[in-house]
């Protein structure tokens, strides 16, 4: 019971924090049953106690992260950043080869593999609250400011890129709306806007005459094609999670009752939102929308409260990747977006999606929670 | 402070754009749901899913010595996804070609060019089903899989198969209808049918979607629940005895244009059936298993019944063997009326053992009448204690129930026990009588027939069938002794004379029967008709088999047991007397019982080894691997016989087996004329080898 008088910050975080592990659990159990079909041997329990212990794991990082005073976190965002680099220049050379796309490295001794981009884009996004912090005054200049900023931003993104191009432009949108909200000269934003656009092309380029430089360059090009020409018969995956929701109706086809999922490559995953709009129907599909809005609006009302700038951009920054991150896995799920892969945070079935995703959260509540502490110490006035 | 306040601004902002990106998610939802709801429904309905199941691997059927009776051949139809979800052009245009030479290559019905245009035709029709092949088998199965695109799987390679499973009989007619079939929609037959859940196994689950046309085609690579083999049926048919069985009773059913026969060949210790042969004449003319008589068709067995009423008798204590009867002259009346004997004029005052010797009717008949007349009901005690008026009750279906009268039925005249003693008014089925003659033959002890030995998965024994013994003695010994010697009698010197032989001994009773249709009472197509049956065993003095034959309708006015059915039992018994060596009695050895034997040039190793066993003793150095051989009084001689590779060599004198291995050895073709030992070769040895030239071997 300790730990509940321990637990501090935004309550209301953490009751959606709950609430999406909850769904998660849910979610995945409901959508592993054909793998427990197959085997009939209890197959299906081993997947979610797996599943709910990575779930709980993230939680516990959660707590720990979020005891860890904010202001240390600009000590961990230099050595986590310039940690990242090398790994995801290893991942790069010597990932392991999943889906064509070298996104994993493998612990050494531990076997457990992980997606170093997930880390950097902590990492990352630690960095850049920390810079932009640093350089407020005098923000709006180039030399000082928008190139020390800008510079780590690149060169994160483009080491994740080539494997894996969503999470990099997720990781570059959310930089880039923190840039904004951080006061960027808006002039530079405008210009990065523009070199963006010439850069996809040039990786467009580099992918058609040289394919083996960019591995994934074929993946991204059908599903980019796909979507746009809309045609139905290539389409296969989106089509499915339309008939998914179609069916799905007001009311959803209640838990465990999906069938979809059997159509669905990665019910528990990339198409989760789909597989919860088929078994919840609308209520479930707003549901999940409105928890990440209300993860964003907590979020916000702390970066309203924080009087430390940086602390505001952090927390800003993390509520800002997640919220992202799920709504570009909604919008792919109900065919706003070309498949992209994203997971949804806390819900999707995947290890660590779910540990980062925990780590970040932890670092929300860990702003706040020094934002209530200050206020009983009355260090500080309120603004 | 301004800047926070800047800030704020821009993250309201922020939050505005996330409201409006969420806004458009839930319209989005709400357009799939409602504005392109029925065209999502509709698809969601044409894509029906399904778990289908998967028929296990139905268990073989062996025959005795592990030859394949009947057994499941898997085949596989391959399919092809062509819209595969992770098909790439890409990864069709880089492999098609091969996959077009390497199909071409297995299968050999179509160029490659043809393979690629239909494949590339089906690919842009957007095929999900596509036939490849039809009937592909396990090896090829696996083969395809290694194929370039199907090696990718079934969502990358588009890769699909179904199994189907065919049942085959290898032996064709050989016990057909025992061994029987389990088809869909029909009645189960033969053991197919009575060991239907032990064969089937347990069927297992594969995920199937209803495509356009109403096929299923599998969703996932493999099958969701794996189907569990059926256990395999170890039977007691010995396939070359039944053979035999089957071809003896064809040729005699041919010989005479009989309507139908069967014969069963059991082994009198243990019941188990070693041959089930079941012939009936089709329109028109072959004669083909159709129908189990020799369990399914009860009939009047005739004088076969003898000797049931016989043994009835004697263990009563009413009879001995030296007890004599007057035959009058080959007529007697019962009422109104006259039973006669086939031999005209009759036999005079025989004895019990003669009477059943030459099947006197007329013998039989006073007998029985004279010691149960006044009691019938006695006679009928009697029979039922030989428990033939039950069912065997037998693994497959469809046995008929006998009839014997009792004195109570309605059906029951004064002339009914008469007539019944010789083998009329009652109803038995040819397996029921051998079940009774086995009794005999197993010293009184009564078994029941069995067709399956064992069960066996895999290999592994899940059950042994055991014995099973319907009476442990069902009369005396002393009884059981007469009976044997009357059944003696009858090949030694009675009416199955013909199947004496000098080697090992017959005992058996005839039967001729005027049988009685259920339409046309004793006449069939204006005819009389009869049934011939034999049943006995051997070796008489230690009875190992017991049989049965019955033809029925044979209508070249040839219908006497011992003519039409007496030679297939004969056939029959020759052919496992012959080649089951343990019921030979052993030889007496006697000295220089012959003088050196002449053998054959050839394998050194091959003839000492018979010679050693034949202890012939063999002289002579050698050390050659062919050798020639030469009889002298007391050994052989042998001398090396040298093959000089590159020369034909002289095979004159050799056996057929060493020649053929040693010239083909050398590239030559052997043609052979005759048989025997090899007395000339059409290319003179001493020449040169001529690689694929002919040479003819006469034999003689």
């Amino acid at each position: 019971m300790n730990w509940f008088a321990n637990i501090k910050g935004d309550r209301v975080i953490w009751v959606i924090v709950i609430l999406l592990s909850v769904v998660s659990m849910l979610a995945v159990y409901s959508s592993i049953s054909t793998l427990a079909y197959k085997s009939g041997t209890g197959n299906q329990m081993s997947i979610l106690i797996k599943h709910g212990i990575t779930v709980f794991l993230g939680l516990v990082i959660m707590y720990y992260v979020h005891k860890l005073k904010f202001t240390y976190y600009s000590r961990i965002a230099q050595i986590a950043f310039w940690l990242s680099i090398p790994l995801l220049v290893l991942t790069l050379i010597i990932g392991t080869n999943l889906n064509d796309a070298s996104r994993w490295l493998v612990v050494p001794g531990l076997g457990i593999s992980f997606q170093t981009s997930d880390l950097a884009k902590v990492a990352l996004i630690m960095y850049v609250a920390r810079m932009l912090s640093k350089k407020q005054n005098q923000i709006k200049d180039f030399k000082s400011a928008f190139l020390p900023i800008i510079l780590p931003i690149i060169i994160i993104c483009t080491l994740i890129l080539p494997a894996n191009f969503s999470t990099a432009a997720l990781l570059f949108a959310v930089c880039f709306i923190l840039m904004y909200v951080g006061r960027v000269n808006l002039k530079y934003l405008g210009a990065m806007i523009g070199i963006g656009i010439i850069g996809i092309l040039l990786i467009i380029l580099v992918g058609k005459y040289a394919p083996d430089l960019v591995p994934r360059f074929g993946t991204w090009v059908s599903r980019i094609e796909n979507f746009s020409s809309g045609n139905s018969e290539g389409n296969y995956q989106a089509n499915q999670a339309k008939i998914a929701i179609a069916t799905g109706g007001i009311t959803g086809k209640g838990p465990g009752n999906s069938t979809q999922r059997n159509f669905l490559p990665h019910p528990y995953s990339d198409f989760v939102y789909a597989f919860i709009i088929e078994e919840y129907g609308i209520f479930g599909a707003f549901g999940i929308l409105s928890l990440y809005m209300l993860l964003l609006f907590r979020t916000i009302k702390i970066v309203t409260k924080s009087e430390n700038t940086f602390g505001g951009l952090l927390a800003l920054g993390c509520g800002l990747l997640l919220v992202l991150q799920a709504f570009i896995n909604m919008a792919v799920s109900v065919g706003l977006f070309p498949v992209t892969g994203q997971p949804l945070p806390l819900v999707s079935k995947g290890g660590t999606s779910i540990l980062f995703t925990g780590i970040a959260i932890g670092i929300i509540l860990s702003v706040s929670r020094s934002i209530e502490e200050d206020k009983k110490g009355g260090k500080f006035e309120t603004a | 402070m301004d800047i926070k306040r800047d800030i704020l601004k821009r993250v309201y902002l922020m939050y505005g754009f996330f409201l409006l990106f969420g806004i458009a998610i839930l319209v989005q939802v709400f357009r799939i749901q409602v504005v392109q709801g029925q065209y999502w429904i509709a698809m969601a309905e044409s894509q029906t899913l399904a778990y289908k199941n998967i028929d296990a691997l139905r268990g073989n059927i062996f025959a005795d010595d592990g030859s394949l009776l009947a057994t499941s051949l898997p085949t596989y139809e391959i399919r092809m996804d062509l819209k595969a979800e992770a098909l790439t052009d890409d990864v069709f245009k880089k492999g098609i070609d091969s996959l077009a030479i390497e199909l071409s290559n297995l299968f050999k019905d179509k160029s490659a060019r043809e393979y690629k245009l239909e494949l590339e035709r089906a690919r842009k029709a957007g095929e999900r089903y596509h036939l490849i092949k039809r009937r592909v088998t396990y090896l090829e199965l696996k083969k395809l899989r290694e194929f370039p695109i199907f090696r990718k799987g079934r969502y990358k390679g588009g890769f699909l198969y179904v199994q189907k499973n065919e049942r085959a009989r290898p032996f064709k007619i050989l016990a057909a209808r025992t061994i029987g079939y389990d088809r869909e929609g029909q009645k189960p037959v033969g053991l197919e049918g009575a060991y239907d859940k032990v064969l089937r196994g347990t069927s297992g689950k594969r995920l199937m979607q209803k495509i356009a046309g109403g096929v299923w085609m599998p969703v996932n690579d493999e099958n969701e629940v794996e189907p569990e083999d059926g256990a395999d049926l170890y039977t007691s048919i010995d396939i070359n005895i039944q053979d035999v069985a089957e071809h003896a009773l064809m040729k005699q059913l041919i010989k005479h244009n009989s309507d139908h026969g069967c014969v069963v060949l059991m082994e009198v210790e243990t019941g188990l059936v070693k041959a089930i042969a079941n012939l009936s004449r089709n329109p028109d003319g072959t004669y083909s298993e159709n129908y189990n008589y020799a369990i399914g068709e009860s009939t009047e067995p005739g004088s076969t019944f003898k000797l049931i009423s016989l043994v009835a008798a004697m263990e009563d204590g009413y009879l001995d063997l030296d007890d004599s009867v007057d035959t009058q002259g080959g007529q007697v009346q019962f009422y109104d009326r006259v039973m006669k004997d086939s031999h005209e004029g009759g036999y005079g005052k025989i004895s019990v053992q003669r009477v059943f010797e030459v099947s006197s009717n007329v013998g039989t008949s006073k007998l029985i009448q004279k010691f149960y007349g006044k009691n019938p009901q006695q006679f009928i005690d009697r029979i039922y204690k030989f428990n033939i008026h039950k069912p065997l009750d037998l693994e497959i279906s469809g046995e008929a129930a006998p009839r014997i009268k009792k004195p109570k039925d309605k059906d029951w005249y004064g002339t009914t026990l008469p007539w019944m003693s010789i083998g009329y008014e009652s109803r038995l089925t040819p397996l029921q009588i051998l079940t009774f003659y086995n009794a005999i033959a197993n010293n009184g002890k009564m078994i029941k027939p069995i067709f399956v030995k064992e069960i066996r998965k895999h290999g592994r024994l899940i059950k042994k069938m055991p014995v099973q013994v319907i009476s442990e003695s069902i009369c005396s010994k002393e009884t059981v002794k007469k009976a044997q010697k009357m059944l003696e009698g009858v090949v030694e010197n009675g009416t199955a004379s013909n199947l004496k032989n000098a080697t090992y001994k017959i005992a058996g009773k005839t039967g001729t029967a005027q049988i009685a249709n259920d339409k046309y009472g004793y006449k069939y197509e204006s005819k009389v008709s009869y049934q011939a049956s034999f049943c006995g065993y051997f070796p008489a003095d230690n009875p190992k088999y017991s049989c049965i034959v019955v033809v029925n309708a044979p209508s070249n006015n040839v219908y006497y047991g011992n003519l039409v059915a007496g030679p297939i039992f004969k056939e029959i018994a020759d052919k496992v007397y012959a080649t089951n060596l343990k019921i030979h009695p052993p030889l007496s050895i006697e000295k220089n019982l012959a003088v050196t034997p002449i053998s054959k040039n050839g394998s050194k190793e091959d003839l000492l080894v018979v010679l050693n066993k034949l202890n012939v003793k063999a002289h002579g150095r050698v050390n050659e691997n062919w050798v020639k051989t030469n009889a002298k009084e007391n050994e052989i001689e042998i001398q090396n016989l040298t093959i000089t590779s590159g020369v034909i060599p002289n095979v004159i004198g050799m056996s057929l087996k060493d020649a053929v291995y040693i010239l083909e050895n050398k590239g030559l073709l052997v043609k052979v004329v005759g048989k025997g030992v090899i007395k000339n070769q059409s290319i003179p040895p001493g020449q040169s080898v001529q690689k694929g030239n002919i040479i003819i071997l006469e034999l003689a």
